[in-house]
């Protein structure tokens, strides 16, 4: 059944719509990959369901009070389509996705920190005795003095964000330099390559692969704490959205804003490897 | 250009003297003609790849010296280019951005560039993978792209370790035609690194034969037979056996 989908569509109106009909495969064969993708989804529904069943009949005939604890996908789901029509989701959204990106900014300052420290011994032995100390250091255990530092706002937010983003990136710098193979730097020294071109032509780019990955890695932890920093210091965003509805008990809004963290944080992860993937076509580690 | 002179060349890792110390050549002299092929044969571990490294401009001599046309090496430049045997191609280049790198290095204008880069692909016989990255090549066509790459410099020594110890036996002496044709085509000084007796026979206008660490010229042999060698001529077989009796002696 399947296989006679793929193949194109053979009969009189062939010649002059090779193109269009070309598209028309590919289209084609996107939507049969996505049906044979569905059966994966069983146990997801079957979940899905048994929760329903438990937070519309199963829990309130015990106690009406905790259905409230529990809210019904159905109930989840009228409350997000609100919450996407009101704009409320959206707004704290942005405000999230603006903090990430603005400590990303300055988390990237990582990138060309490790390059020195994986080229050069000196900057290696110098800078990594602060670094690991700083490290182990959890995020969240900077919210008390950072508050102290910035006040509740943005830049509290995006300094806590930061600490989760940089490390990884940096780590994963400092391992893609030192992991370049070595008779490639001699290769291009061999070529007649200065050293500043060695640096920028086969350093960095050899280390593209591990510094996207730590890139991703990055705005993973990034993203983890920022919600925890919206928690404590904020007045939007969707740490502060799940953490206000709390105090009027809208267990369907924080699910709902649990669930818009989980979708936007596989989506940006997703993003970062399909650029990865684009950008760096000759990476076997990406293309994985 | 390229008259190769190695004079006195000795190699000490370690403080010499010093318990920890390895010597892994000792007074190594030989010369090799301006556009001659010579190859050094000897086991592994008798510092051939040290002579190379040196020879690079890798790794500096401990004492002695080795000069291209009386200009004595010190660091690594496109004059004195080496083949590895892993290819050490740039992996997010093609090959031809592969080839044309070192001709980027050295400053030539784009068009001169593309038409050198041109020349090399077809002299070495890429025609229609120009544009494939190296992953996507086999280990024979990634080869000829390291070649090329090094040919398009025009080094006035070429150095090779190895170069063909990673291939299938077909490709190797396949690979070996191909660089002897090359060679012929455009005239270099190289020298080549191996361990093969039959592949120093077949490519090769000398031979140094290496004694054991640490490392000196046994026997410094002028090859003297008409291209193409012929494996199963007299004189060739005569050759391998005087070559095999130096490298046995080696072993024991």
């Amino acid at each position: 059944m399947q296989s006679e989908n793929v193949a194109p569509v053979s009969g009189s109106d062939s010649m002059p719509a090779m193109a269009p009909q070309a598209d028309e495969v590919r289209t084609r064969s996107r939507i049969i990959r996505l049906f044979a993708f569905l059966p994966n989804l069983t146990m997801l529904a079957i979940v899905i369901l048994a929760w329903q069943f438990a937070s519309s009949i199963w829990l309130p005939s015990i106690d009406p009070h905790m259905a409230v604890l529990m809210p019904a996908p159905s109930t989840i789901a009228v409350t997000a389509a609100g919450m996407i029509a009101s704009g409320e989701l959206l707004f704290h959204l942005l405000a999230s996705l603006k903090r990430e990106a603005s400590a990303f900014l300055i988390a990237a300052t990582a990138i060309p920190l490790g390059i020195a420290m994986g080229w050069w011994r000196l900057v290696y032995n110098q800078v990594n005795p602060i670094m690991e100390i700083l490290r182990p250091i959890p995020p969240l255990a900077w919210i008390p003095l950072s508050i102290l530092w910035f006040g509740i706002g943005d830049e509290q937010n995006e300094f806590i964000i930061f600490l989760g983003m940089f490390f990884p990136i940096l780590v994963n710098t400092i391992v893609g330099v030192k992991n370049i193979d070595p008779n490639l730097v001699r290769a291009a020294r061999s070529l007649g390559a200065p050293e500043h071109k060695v640096l920028a032509r086969i350093v960095l780019k050899g280390a593209l692969p591990q510094i996207i990955t730590g890139v991703r890695i990055g705005l993973g932890v990034g993203w983890m704490a920022l919600v925890a920093a919206e928690l404590v210091g904020a007045n939007s965003g969707l740490g502060f959205l799940i953490n206000d509805a709390r105090s009027m008990l809208r267990t369907d809004t924080i699910t709902v804003g649990m669930l818009a963290i989980g979708v936007v944080g596989f989506l940006i992860d997703s993003a970062i490897r399909a650029l990865g993937r684009q950008l760096l076509p000759w990476s076997l580690a990406l293309s994985k | 250009m390229g008259q190769l002179v190695v004079k006195n060349l000795s190699k000490v890792y370690g403080d010499a003297g010093s318990p920890g110390s390895v010597a892994a050549l000792r007074d190594v002299t030989f010369e090799v003609p301006n556009n001659h092929f010579c190859a050094i044969l000897g086991h592994s571990g008798c510092g051939k790849t040290t002579l190379l490294n040196i020879a690079a401009g890798f790794e500096p001599p401990t004492a002695g010296s080795v000069a291209v046309d009386n200009v004595p090496i010190r660091a690594p430049g496109w004059q004195n280019t080496m083949i590895f045997q892993d290819y050490a191609l740039f992996p997010w280049m093609t090959a031809s951005q592969n080839i044309a790198f070192g001709l980027e290095m050295k400053r030539l204008p784009s068009h001169k560039r593309m038409d050198i880069t041109r020349h090399y692909i077809e002299l070495v016989g890429l025609d229609g993978f120009e544009d494939k990255f190296p992953h996507q090549l086999s280990g024979g066509m990634r080869q000829r792209v390291a070649i090329a790459r090094a040919l398009a410099v025009q080094p006035h020594l070429l150095l090779m370790d190895e170069p063909f110890a990673a291939l299938d036996a077909q490709n190797r002496s396949f690979m070996q035609d191909e660089l002897v044709r090359i060679w012929q085509r455009e005239p270099k000084t190289v020298v080549l690194v191996t361990h093969s007796i039959d592949e120093a026979i077949k490519l090769s206008d000398c031979i140094a034969v290496m004694t054991r660490r640490p490392g000196r010229v046994k026997e410094f042999i002028n090859v003297g037979l008409p291209r193409p060698r012929d494996e199963d001529d007299n004189s060739y077989l005569r050759l391998k056996r005087r070559l095999r009796d130096l490298i046995h002696d080696e072993v024991g």
